[in-house]
């Protein structure tokens, strides 16, 4: 039985009018008006963890100041205010993912847990031996590892689903893995390494058809693109606070009531029971029955901050700026020669990975860094597909919603200067 | 730092000498390219020669001779070549328990604010595993 309130979504679509003013937008952002090696901070790694607006970290700091506590279990009057603070933003979140009530969102401490949490309670319970999991070539780390723990402990299958060489996932690719043995779909809403984003909604009415329920790793694809949940009639969507412009430390797991309600809990301890005594235990309905022990208090209500400036700022508004900055750059790093972009699919967020001619990933990186420009460098936790793509590594450039057009020329004159002290 | 080190000399003082730190890292990225002119064999780069731990892959072989250990290294990244190289350099020709020795100081000398924590870090991963090569006492990689 769904205990459920009715949600209000919050300003998912907003089509606010006013044009997004990215120069305002980064004074939001207190850490990006500084200079590295006295040159002005070009951050371009926030696929990696975004940067936070002011309004994030005042809403932490006003908690610890003036009402920190811990919550649900205190008799006392910042208990209750963090406690509430806590709950308000559970109900913010739910209303951003246009969850069908607050009770759907658990809190977790990343994207990492949110799927292992899936993977150990859901996959436990109802995955056996020669049941098939699908994922894909381009997964995190975070999306593969959880299934092969649980293929080595119950005798489950991987299956993964092939890209094409631009990094597309094609929808033609993806149906004839369904099979009676399909037992769930646990696949990345749009990849960290390519920007690929994939047509979700098509993978889940495919795999509804088929009885299948689909997990879909959002940590990227929330931030460019929000999410409506139940629009996608997704079963289970986890996303992280700290690449969508909140605090590390706090993940959320979406999942559908009368699924989450059928779940065993994923850890033992305080806060997720109803009564406690050596005969036996009960264990309080979702969400708190998988929110053992203090959660991260103002981790949380950071994230209801963040949650309220994107939301604020519109993520139609934040979604065309990002579009703009991704049609841009791919047009400027073509003009480099020599530099080869992996991930060309039709649908993509500003995510850029790429290699340079006669040259190691590592040099770039250091070179840009030295020009002040923040990228991340290496395999990106997609081990996997570095070998699908026959490569030790990339240099990433990920956008986010304070980059400009002149950050993209800095990036593209940085690489070409890398390129002349290398070659 | 009371062991008589020619080669680790010339590059500290080259680096002391250069005033600008972009400059500085410009010439770590030269010393990269001149030993990349010079042949380090395929089969030097196997596993067992392999530094774990990098964020480019890092071989080191030593060719020990007469109590003395001479050793070679090669990066696929060209920064990371250039600091193997002028640790490899540095520190050729050293017994074992010289290279024993050898501590975090050395590595400050030839750092001078031209490398992040992290590549510092990888330095002195490097020099350890110069030492551990030197109390090993083997030859790994060639004659």
């Amino acid at each position: 039985m769904m205990n459920s309130s009715q949600l209000t979504p919050i300003s998912v679509g907003d089509n606010s009018t006013a044009a997004f003013d990215v120069e305002r937008v980064r004074r939001d952002f207190p850490i990006l008006a500084q200079t590295v090696y006295g040159k002005p901070l070009v951050f371009l790694d926030s696929g990696a963890s975004a940067q936070k607006p002011r309004v994030v970290i005042d809403a932490m700091r006003e908690c610890y100041e003036t009402y920190y506590a811990n919550v649900h279990r205190g008799a006392h009057y910042l208990s209750q205010r963090s406690t509430d603070a806590f709950e308000e933003a559970r109900v913010t979140v739910a209303r951003f993912i246009n969850a069908g009530s607050e009770n759907e969102v658990v809190f977790t401490s990343s994207v990492t847990e949110s799927i292992n949490l899936v993977a150990a309670t859901w996959g436990r319970k109802f995955l056996g031996p020669g049941d098939e999991v699908i994922v894909t070539e381009m997964e995190h780390h975070a999306n593969i590892v959880p299934w092969q723990m649980l293929a080595q402990e119950k005798g489950i299958v991987l299956r993964v689903m092939p890209i094409t060489d631009q990094g597309e996932f094609r929808i033609e690719d993806f149906e004839p893995l369904l099979n009676p043995r399909t037992k769930l779909v646990a696949i990345t809403e749009c990849s960290n390494v390519l920007g690929t984003m994939v047509p979700v909604k098509q993978v889940i009415r495919l795999a509804h058809d088929k009885g299948v329920p689909v997990l879909l790793d959002g940590a990227q694809g929330i931030v460019h693109h929000g999410v409506d949940v139940q629009d996608l009639d997704v079963d289970f969507y986890a996303f992280t606070g700290h690449k969508l412009y909140g605090p590390s430390g706090v993940g959320v797991l979406y999942g559908k009531w009368d699924i989450l309600n059928t779940m065993p809990p994923y850890q033992g301890g305080g806060d997720m029971i109803e009564r406690v005594s050596f005969a036996g235990t009960t264990f309080k309905p979702p969400p708190h029955r998988f929110e053992a022990g203090t959660p991260p208090i103002a981790q949380v209500i950071g994230l209801g901050a963040a949650i309220k400036y994107v939301s604020g700022l519109g993520m139609d508004q934040i979604s065309a700026h990002e579009q703009g900055l991704t049609a841009y750059a791919t047009d400027r790093l073509k003009s480099v020669a020599g530099l080869k972009i992996y991930g060309e699919a039709a649908e993509k967020a500003a995510i850029f990975s790429f290699t340079v001619d006669g040259t190691h990933p590592f040099d770039i990186a250091a070179i840009l860094d030295r020009a002040g420009v923040a990228v991340r460098v290496g395999q990106h936790c997609a081990e996997p597909l570095m070998d699908r793509l026959g490569i030790d590594g990339t240099v990433r450039a990920s956008f986010g919603l304070y980059n400009t057009r002149a950050e993209v020329d800095t990036l593209v004159a940085a690489i070409e200067k890398a390129k002349g002290m290398l070659t | 730092m009371s062991l008589k080190l020619e080669k680790f000399e010339e590059f500290t003082e080259a680096l002391e000498f250069i005033d600008d730190e972009d400059m500085r890292f410009e010439y770590i990225i030269d010393i990269g390219k001149r030993a990349k002119a010079v042949e380090f064999p395929i089969d030097w780069q196997v596993n067992e020669n392999l530094m774990h731990g990098c964020m480019s892959r890092v071989w080191i072989v030593d060719q020990p001779k007469g109590g003395r250990h001479y050793f070679r290294g090669d990066s696929d990244a060209i920064i990371v070549k250039g600091l193997v190289t002028m640790m490899t350099e540095s520190f050729s020709g050293l017994t074992g328990e010289e290279l024993d020795e050898l501590d975090a100081e050395y590595v400050r000398r030839l750092n001078l604010g031209a490398l992040t924590t992290q590549r510092q870090v990888g330095m002195l991963a490097m020099m350890e595993h110069l030492k551990k090569l030197g109390r090993n006492g083997s030859a790994n990689g060639g004659n």
